[in-house]
C-alpha cells in the first residue's frame, strides 16, 4: 500500500518537473526569441503592408552594418591586444624568472574582484576628460585634448585590460600543468629558453588559447559597458538605444534591434560550433607518469631581462593606478576628490556612510546650502536603492538557477536519455547573446496579451523586477548547469544504493547524502552568479527603467557630471567607494567559494580542532570545558 | 539460509544471468569468484534487491523475497568502494541506518559505540570525517555501518579490489576473524582466487553468467570440475597432444589422448623419483627465486613447463641444466575438450 503511494507521488513529481521545465524553456527561451526573429520579417513597410525584406533592405541602405563592422573590428583587435596582455601577463609571472612575480600577479589578477562597469568607471576615473591624469597632463600642456580617452581606442585600451581574467585563470592553470621533465629533456637537448618556450610549452597551450580567442572574440562583438560608457558605436549599445526607441522618432527601431540581435546571435553561434568541434577533437594529453613542478626559467641575456622587467612592471602600473587611485580617492573628502588633488590629512568614510551639506555661490551671487548634499555609498537613497534592488534581484536569480540546475541534474543522471533533451534545453541561453533574450524578454513581455504570465504587463511598472529576475536566471542556467553537472559526477553511484540499502527513501538520500557532497557546488555557483549579477550591466540596461535601476545603472549615472545646485552631488566619490566595495564583495565571495568552500568535512574538523586547541591554550583548559558545557 | 532457484537475469537482449542455482547455509564464508563480467556481482545485486531477476527465486529462510525492497530485506553491504558518506563523520555513518529506523538517540549511541568497539575504532576515530582515516580504518567503518542494524547476511563486493597488495592480505585476515566473531552468513564476491581460497568456506565459480562449479576451496582448486575452473584457479601446465601421445607409446601412461590433461605447478618433480610416475625430460630455462619458493621454466622437446619448487635447502638448479621432471598420473585433471579456449580468462 505504502509503496503504491510512494509510486504515485513520484509520478506526480514528474509530471510537474516535465510541466515546470517546458513552461520554463517554451515560455522564457524559445517563444519570445522566435518572436524576436518573427518580428524582423512581419515588419509593414512606408506603405503600411508586411514587407518580409523592409527591414533587410532598410539595414544595407542605412548606417546599419558600421555597427556590426565596428563591432567585428573591436572584436578582431581585441582577440589579438587581449592574447599579446594576457599571455604576456600568464608568461612573466608563471614562466619567466621575474623579480617581484608574486606582486605583480596580484596586480593582474585585480580584474577578477572588478569588471564590468566598475573597471571602466575606474579606468574612466583616471583617463576620462576630467580623470586624475587627463587633469595633471592638462595642467602640465593646456592644450592636450581632454576628450583623449573616448571612441575606439579608450574602448579597446580598457577591454584588453578588462578581459586577461580568463587569461589569469585558464592559461595560468595550463601553464603550471605542463611536465617540467619536458622542459628539461629540451634543454638536455641543447634547446634555448626561447625556443623551449615556441616548441614545447606554447604547443601544450594552444587548446586553450583557442577557447580563450573565441570566448575573447564573443566579449568583444557583445561588448555593452565600455562602448556604452566611452562612445563607440557598436552592436550592442546601439540595440538598447533601438529598443528604447519609437516610431515616431526614427523607421521601424524594434524591427531594426531584432535583426542587429539576430547577427549577433549567427556570430554567437558560429562560433560556439567552431569551439565545440574543436574541443570534440580532443587535447593533447600529457603522457608523463609523474608530473614535474614547472620551475622558473631565468633570462640569460642582461638587456633581455631588463626588457622583461619594465614590460612587466609597466603593465602592472596600467593594472593597478586605477585601482590604487580608486580606493585612495574612495577615502578622500568631497574636496579633494572634486580637485583630484590626494589630500593626505583629510581622509575620511564619507564617501561611503554618512552625509555633509553642500554650499554654493548662486547666480545671484548669494551662497546657499544644500543639506545632505554630499552624500556616501550607504547614506544615498538612489545609490542604496540600486544596491538593495540588484543584491535582491541577483540572490533570487541566483538562486533560482541554482535550484532548478540541482533539480534538472538529478532527473539527468537518473535518466540519461531523456534527460538529454532536458540539458539541452538548459544550455539553449548559452548559444544566444545576452542581449537577445533580453530584448526578447523587453519586447515580447511588453504586452499584456501574454497568456501565460496571466496576460500580466511584465515590462510595466514594478512588473519589470520579475522581468529582470526571469532573465537573470535564464542567462546563468547554462553556466549553473556546466559547473553543477560536473559536481553530480563526484557522487559515487554506491553512496545512493548503500542509503536505499539502509531504508532511506529517495528524498531522505537526496537531502542527508547527495546534496551535501554537492553543496559546496551549488553554494560556490550561487556566490558567483550573485557576483556576476550583482554589477551586471548589459541587462541593466536593457531593462532599464523607474523600477528597474539596478546597481549597475546607478553606477553608470555617477560617471555624469556633477551638477551644479547641488545634483548628483558626490556622485565621484560615491563611485570611488561603490568599487571599493565592489571589490571587496567579489574579494569575499572568491574566498568563500574557493577557499572555505573548498574544505572537505576532514579539513572542517582539523580547522575545529586546531582552534579549540588555540582556545585552550589562551584560556586553559577549564574555561573551554565550561564555554563547551554552556 | 539464502537460496537462489533457477535464477534468470537479462538487459534487453543480453541474458548475464542463466539458471544460477546456489543456497548459502546459515554462518559460512561463501565466495563468488570469476573473471570480470562473468555475473558475480549481478548475482550479489539480485541477493540484495538492486536487479529484480527477469525469472527464478530468492528465498531467505525459506521465505521468498524475490519482489521485497532492498531496504526490506535485512541484508548489509560492504561496497567495492565502501560508499561512505563523506559529508557525514564516522559516527553518522554508523549511526545513518540506526537514525532511519527512527531509534532512541540514547539507543543508537550506545549500538554505534558497542559495533565500533568490536571492529576496532575508538571514541577518537569516530568524532572523524572518514577522509581522515586508512584504508583498513574505513573498510571496518564501511562493516560496522552494514552490521549495526543487525543484518542476517552480509554481502561483500569486492571491498579489497582497491587497496594495495599488503594491506590487502593484511586486512583479508581481519575480515576472516571479524566473520568468525559476528557468525554472520557472508557473501563474498571478488575476482582474486587466492582472496577467495582463504576466506571462504564455500566458493562459487561464475563464467559467462553460468556458475562452472560450486565447492570447498579444496575442492575447486584440487579437483576443478571443469577446464574454466582448472585454468582460472591457480596457475597450471596443459599437457601437449605430443607429449600425451609420447608418454602414452613410451611409458604406457594410458591418457585419454582425447581429452586434455592439465597438472598444477607444485605437483611437478625437478630431479626427483615419483612413485608411479610419469617422466620427461628438458632444460632449465629460466629461475625465479621467491624466497619460500623457486619457480622454473623448462623447455621439453614436447612443450615448456612451469614448475614451483619448494625452497627447502636442495640447490637452485642453473639455467642451460638439464632436467628431468616427474609427476603422478592421479595428480592430473583431465576434461572432455569443450568451447574453452585458454584466452578467455
Amino acid at each position: 500500500m505504502k509503496q503504491q503511494k510512494g509510486i504515485d507521488a513520484g509520478f506526480l513529481f514528474k509530471i510537474l518537473g516535465f510541466l515546470f521545465f517546458a513552461y520554463l524553456f517554451f515560455g522564457f527561451m524559445l517563444v519570445p526569441c522566435l518572436n524576436t526573429l518573427t518580428s524582423i520579417f512581419t515588419t509593414k513597410n512606408a506603405a503600411g503592408q508586411t514587407d518580409p525584406w523592409v527591414v533587410i533592405k532598410f539595414f544595407f541602405a542605412g548606417n546599419m552594418p558600421s555597427f556590426v563592422w565596428n563591432s567585428l573590428k573591436l572584436a578582431i583587435l581585441l582577440v589579438i591586444t587581449v592574447n599579446v596582455v594576457g599571455v604576456s601577463i600568464v608568461l612573466l609571472t608563471e614562466y619567466f624568472d621575474i623579480k617581484g612575480a608574486k606582486i605583480l600577479r596580484l596586480g593582474y589578477m585585480t580584474t577578477l574582484i572588478y569588471s564590468g562597469v566598475a573597471l571602466v568607471t575606474g579606468y574612466m576615473f583616471l583617463y576620462a576628460n576630467d580623470g586624475i591624469l587627463t587633469s595633471y597632463l592638462a595642467k602640465i600642456n593646456p592644450a592636450i585634448n581632454k576628450n583623449w580617452f573616448t571612441g575606439f581606442n579608450a574602448v579597446l585600451f580598457t577591454m584588453t585590460f578588462a578581459c586577461t581574467s580568463n587569461h589569469m585563470l585558464f592559461l595560468r592553470n595550463a601553464i603550471r600543468g605542463i611536465d617540467y621533465n619536458t622542459v628539461e629533456a629540451a634543454r638536455n637537448m641543447g634547446a634555448g629558453p626561447f625556443k623551449v618556450l615556441w616548441k614545447v610549452v606554447f604547443p601544450t597551450l594552444i587548446p586553450t588559447m583557442f577557447s580563450l580567442t573565441v570566448m575573447t572574440f564573443i566579449t568583444g562583438l557583445c561588448a555593452m559597458s565600455a562602448p556604452t560608457l566611452l562612445g563607440y558605436d557598436s552592436i550592442n549599445p546601439e540595440i538598447v538605444r533601438l529598443a528604447g526607441s519609437s516610431a515616431a522618432d526614427e523607421s521601424f527601431p524594434q524591427a531594426r534591434a531584432a535583426l542587429l540581435s539576430v547577427i549577433l546571435a549567427i556570430f554567437t553561434i558560429l562560433l560556439l560550433t567552431v569551439l565545440s568541434s574543436y574541443e570534440r577533437k580532443g587535447h593533447y594529453l600529457s603522457v608523463s607518469k609523474t608530473k614535474a613542478k614547472l620551475q622558473k626559467q631565468k633570462i640569460n641575456n642582461p638587456v633581455a631581462n631588463v626588457l622583461a622587467h619594465i614590460y612587466a612592471y609597466v603593465l602592472f602600473i596600467i593594472y593597478m593606478t586605477p585601482v590604487v587611485m580608486i580606493v585612495i580617492f574612495a577615502f578622500q573628502t568631497f574636496e579633494a576628490v572634486r580637485m583630484r588633488k590626494i589630500d593626505f590629512s583629510g581622509w575620511t568614510f564619507l564617501n561611503f556612510f554618512g552625509k555633509q551639506d553642500y554650499e554654493y555661490l548662486t547666480a545671484r551671487g548669494t551662497y546657499k546650502t544644500r543639506e545632505g548634499a554630499i552624500s556616501g555609498l550607504f547614506s544615498n537613497e538612489t545609490t542604496l536603492g540600486g544596491i538593495r534592488l540588484s543584491f535582491i534581484l541577483s540572490a533570487i536569480a541566483a538562486a533560482f538557477a541554482c535550484v532548478i540546475v540541482v533539480i534538472a541534474c538529478s532527473y539527468i543522471f537518473k535518466n540519461k536519455k531523456k534527460g538529454a533533451v532536458l540539458e539541452y534545453a538548459l544550455l539553449f541561453p548559452w548559444l544566444l547573446p545576452t542581449i537577445l533574450i533580453c530584448y526578447s524578454f523587453r519586447t515580447f513581455f511588453n504586452s499584456d496579451a501574454v497568456f501565460y504570465v496571466g496576460n500580466e504587463n511584465l515590462y510595466y511598472a514594478q512588473n519589470v523586477r520579475i522581468l529582470i529576475v526571469m532573465a537573470y536566471t535564464v542567462v546563468k542556467l547554462p553556466f549553473s548547469l556546466r559547473m553543477i553537472k560536473a559536481s553530480f559526477y563526484t557522487i559515487d553511484e554506491e553512496l545512493e544504493e548503500a542509503a536505499k540499502n539502509l531504508g532511506s527513501g529517495p528524498l531522505r538520500t537526496f537531502l542527508k547524502v547527495k546534496l551535501p557532497i554537492i553543496l559546496p557546488s551549488v553554494l560556490a555557483v550561487f556566490a558567483l552568479n550573485f557576483n556576476s549579477l550583482f554589477t551586471e550591466y548589459d541587462m541593466s540596461a536593457t531593462f532599464a527603467s523607474t523600477y528597474g535601476t539596478t546597481y549597475a545603472m546607478v553606477l553608470q549615472a555617477m560617471t555624469y557630471d556633477e551638477g551644479a545646485f547641488g545634483y548628483n552631488m558626490n556622485a565621484t566619490g560615491r563611485r570611488c567607494a561603490s568599487t571599493v566595495f565592489i571589490m571587496l564583495l567579489s574579494g569575499l565571495v572568491l574566498y568563500l567559494v574557493y577557499g572555505v568552500g573548498a574544505r572537505d568535512l576532514g579539513e572542517r574538523l582539523e580547522i575545529r580542532k586546531k582552534r579549540k586547541e588555540r582556545l585552550e591554550k589562551l584560556f586553559g583548559k577549564k574555561k573551554t570545558g565550561e564555554k563547551a558545557a554552556e | 539460509m539464502i537460496q537462489l532457484q533457477d535464477i534468470v537475469v537479462k538487459f534487453g537482449d543480453f541474458t548475464a544471468l542463466h539458471n544460477i542455482n546456489v543456497h548459502v547455509k546459515e554462518g559460512e564464508f561463501f565466495t563468488f569468484l570469476g573473471p570480470s563480467g562473468c555475473g558475480k556481482t549481478t548475482t550479489l545485486r539480485t541477493i540484495t534487491g538492486f536487479i529484480e531477476p527477469t525469472s527464478g527465486r530468492v528465498m531467505m529462510n525459506d521465505k521468498d523475497i524475490t519482489h521485497v525492497p532492498i531496504e526490506k530485506r535485512n541484508i548489509g553491504i560492504v561496497f567495492q568502494s565502501y560508499a561512505l558518506f563523506p559529508t557525514m563523520t564516522v559516527y553518522d555513518n554508523i549511526a545513518f541506518g540506526l537514525k532511519i529506523k527512527k531509534l532512541k538517540k540514547q539507543e543508537i549511541d550506545q549500538k554505534v559505540r558497542e559495533i565500533a568497539k568490536k571492529v576496532d575504532l575508538s571514541d577518537e576515530q569516530l568524532a572523524k570525517a572518514v577522509s581522515q582515516l586508512s584504508g583498513g580504518q574505513q573498510q571496518r567503518v564501511a562493516i560496522a555501518r552494514a552490521l549495526v542494524t543487525n543484518p542476517s547476511v552480509i554481502c561483500l563486493d569486492e571491498p579489497l579490489s582497491n587497496l594495495d597488495a599488503k594491506l590487502r592480505v593484511q586486512l583479508r585476515n581481519e575480515l576472516k576473524n571479524m566473520q568468525r566473531e559476528f557468525g554472520i552468513t557472508s557473501i563474498y564476491v571478488t575476482h582474486d582466487q587466492e582472496e577467495a581460497l582463504t576466506l571462504s568456506d564455500h566458493i562459487a565459480v561464475f563464467n559467462k553468467g553460468c556458475i562452472e562449479q560450486i565447492g570447498t576451496p579444496y575442492e575447486v582448486y584440487n579437483n576443478s570440475a571443469t577446464e574454466f575452473v582448472c585454468n582460472f584457479i591457480g596457475d597450471i601446465n596443459r599437457l601437449s597432444d605430443s607429449l600425451v601421445e609420447r608418454l602414452n607409446r613410451e611409458q604406457s601412461a594410458g591418457l585419454d589422448a582425447g581429452q586434455h590433461h592439465y597438472i598444477r605447478l607444485e605437483r611437478l618433480r625437478v630431479n626427483e623419483e615419483v612413485d608411479s610416475g610419469l617422466y620427461t625430460e628438458g632444460t632449465v630455462e629460466s629461475a625465479e627465486y621467491y624466497g619460500l619458493t623457486i619457480k622454473y621454466a623448462i623447455r621439453t622437446a614436447d612443450q615448456n613447463f612451469k614448475v614451483v619448487e619448494k625452497n627447502d635447502g636442495k640447490r637452485i638448479y642453473e639455467i642451460g641444466e638439464q632436467v628431468r621432471i616427474g609427476f603422478r598420473k592421479e595428480d592430473l585433471m583431465s576434461y572432455e575438450p569443450g568451447d574453452y579456449k585458454g584466452d578467455e580468462v
